[in-house]
């Protein structure tokens, strides 16, 4: 499954459907009980992540409030 | 090793929640001692900026070891985010300014520290934000306290030096009627007497520089988040884009990356270590802190030349049943009582000799204080009788030593009487 995640195309060796909450294990995001997902300009609640599958062709961004000084 | 989840009991958490392992497998965190964070390429730090990276870019924003006890005091109060600062003013400042903007009310308790109430009538008076300082328990007269433009509702969990004990899961009621949050300064209590969102606090304030340090050396705040809180509001449209970006980190958000930002008053590293090496034995200390208080209260309490003592944890305390239910029989270190007049008070206080006389509480030391004298002397008789302060008012903020010791240090002196 190809992927545009951060701006930077991916590639994900999964079989059968992927959710958020999974890619945030395959991608091995970073600090995730941090993080917000943003899958094709939409922000997901974190309870949704579970439920929100990815398919090929999705925009996925990753996003921390902890770093630096812009919003 | 796994992550260490919510199961384990309060005292285990103090020890081992959110701690990760340092370098070389060190079991404490290291003290990076540094300023900013280099990155090889313009498109690391851009991402870092833009969020869309974890990184450390500046400490007064950021930096490693902070975010050691940033995580930790969010596993302990079971939060979701912690930010941690220079004081526990500062935390209380950049909290609040968070949250209100000018024409905007904040609803306090009138049983504040000295400090958080000049914030509240002075500083911020000043910048067109208004507080209307209420008797905490008093529901009616806090609900009646509330109006249109009250943006916040602001408690200490055990008042300091009023040492009385609003009721939290009341309060919070309101708080939630109004669509309001409910910060609560937990710096007395402590997460050992009570997790402040489990009763009903939406943010919790610590002078992480008292209990959780205990050995007094080093100053600290700390404002958790406790994700309870939906800021997706009519009362705040300024924290829309915070909101739509960082859904139900939108608090956290507003604080790192503007006020906290701006304000610019961050916790020092080695502070921060120090602060976080006090949590590990929190649990410990306080049982004794607890303890010795009860004692020192009953023995006050029963000598002829003690005119009151004000401890929640004696049983004809006013507080005692609201104490004894949120905080689970455990009532803090911290009592006052009251001689004849500021002259008894003032002998007292010279005669000790294991008591330290001076301005802070949560140390291994037993401390006193003449609060009307002291921090209090700023403000009017009006002012000083609305937090509870006279001029034959002692504070003590009871330490771990042997009970005995402590007893005998003020029987001693009250024999100078």
């Amino acid at each position: 499954m190809n992927l545009t995640v951060n701006g930077k195309s991916a590639t994900i060796e999964a079989q059968g459907n992927v959710s958020v909450l999974q890619l945030l294990d395959l991608l091995n995001v970073s600090q995730k009980e941090y993080v917000t997902v943003e899958l094709n300009g939409d922000i997901l609640d974190r309870e949704s992540f579970a439920a929100s599958p990815v398919q090929d062709g999705d925009t996925v961004e990753f996003l921390y409030f902890m770093g630096g000084g812009a919003l | 090793m796994g992550n260490l989840g919510q199961s384990l009991k309060l005292d285990t958490l103090l020890v081992h929640g959110g701690s990760a392992p340092g370098p070389s497998g060190a079991t404490k965190p290291p003290i990076v001692q540094a300023s900013a964070f280099a990155y090889d390429t313009a498109e690391e730090l851009e991402d870092i900026f833009r969020g869309r990276a974890v990184g450390q870019v500046y400490t007064r924003i950021g930096n490693p070891t902070l975010e050691s006890l940033e995580k930790r005091l969010t596993v302990v109060e079971d939060g979701i985010s912690t930010i941690l600062t220079a004081s526990g003013m500062a935390a209380i400042t950049t909290a609040v300014m968070a949250i209100v903007r000018a024409g905007d009310e904040i609803l306090s308790s009138s049983s504040l520290f000295g400090g958080t109430y000049s914030l509240f009538k002075d500083t911020l008076g000043n910048f067109g934000v208004k507080t209307r300082f209420v008797d905490p328990t008093d529901l009616d007269a806090l609900a009646a306290g509330i109006s249109a433009a009250t943006r916040l509702i602001f408690v200490e969990s055990i008042g300091n030096p009023k040492m009385d004990v609003p009721d939290l899961a009341a309060i919070a009621a309101i708080a939630k009627q109004h669509g309001i949050p409910l910060l609560v300064d937990a710096t007395v209590s402590t997460p050992y007497l009570a997790r402040a969102k489990y009763l009903g606090a939406d943010v919790v304030i610590h002078s992480t520089s008292k209990y959780i340090n205990g050995t007094a050396n080093s100053i600290g705040g700390a404002i958790v988040d406790c994700g309870t809180f939906n800021w997706q509001s009519e009362k705040f449209p300024h924290f829309e884009p915070y909101f739509k970006k960082y859904r139900n980190f939108a608090f956290s958000a507003r604080v790192r990356k503007l006020i906290h930002k701006d304000l610019g008053a961050c916790a020092a590293p080695f502070n921060a270590f120090l602060n976080g090496e006090g949590l590990e034995t929190l649990a410990l200390r306080m049982e004794r802190h607890c303890a010795n208080a009860l004692k020192l209260a009953t023995f006050l309490k029963g000598h002829e030349k003690v005119g009151w003592v004000n401890y929640p944890g004696l049983p004809d305390s006013p507080y005692f049943a609201v104490a004894n239910r949120q905080f689970n029989g455990r009532f803090g270190g911290l009592l006052t009582f009251g001689l004849k007049d500021r002259a008894s008070a003032f002998r007292v206080i010279n005669a000790l000799k294991l008591a330290k006389n001076l301005a802070n509480i949560g140390d291994t030391k037993t401390l006193v204080i003449h609060p009307a004298s002291t921090i209090c002397a700023d403000y009017t008789a009006e002012v000083k009788a609305l937090m509870g302060v006279s001029e034959e008012l002692v504070r003590v903020s009871t330490g771990i030593e042997d009970a005995e010791d402590i007893i005998a240090d003020f029987a001693a002196a009250l024999d100078q009487l």
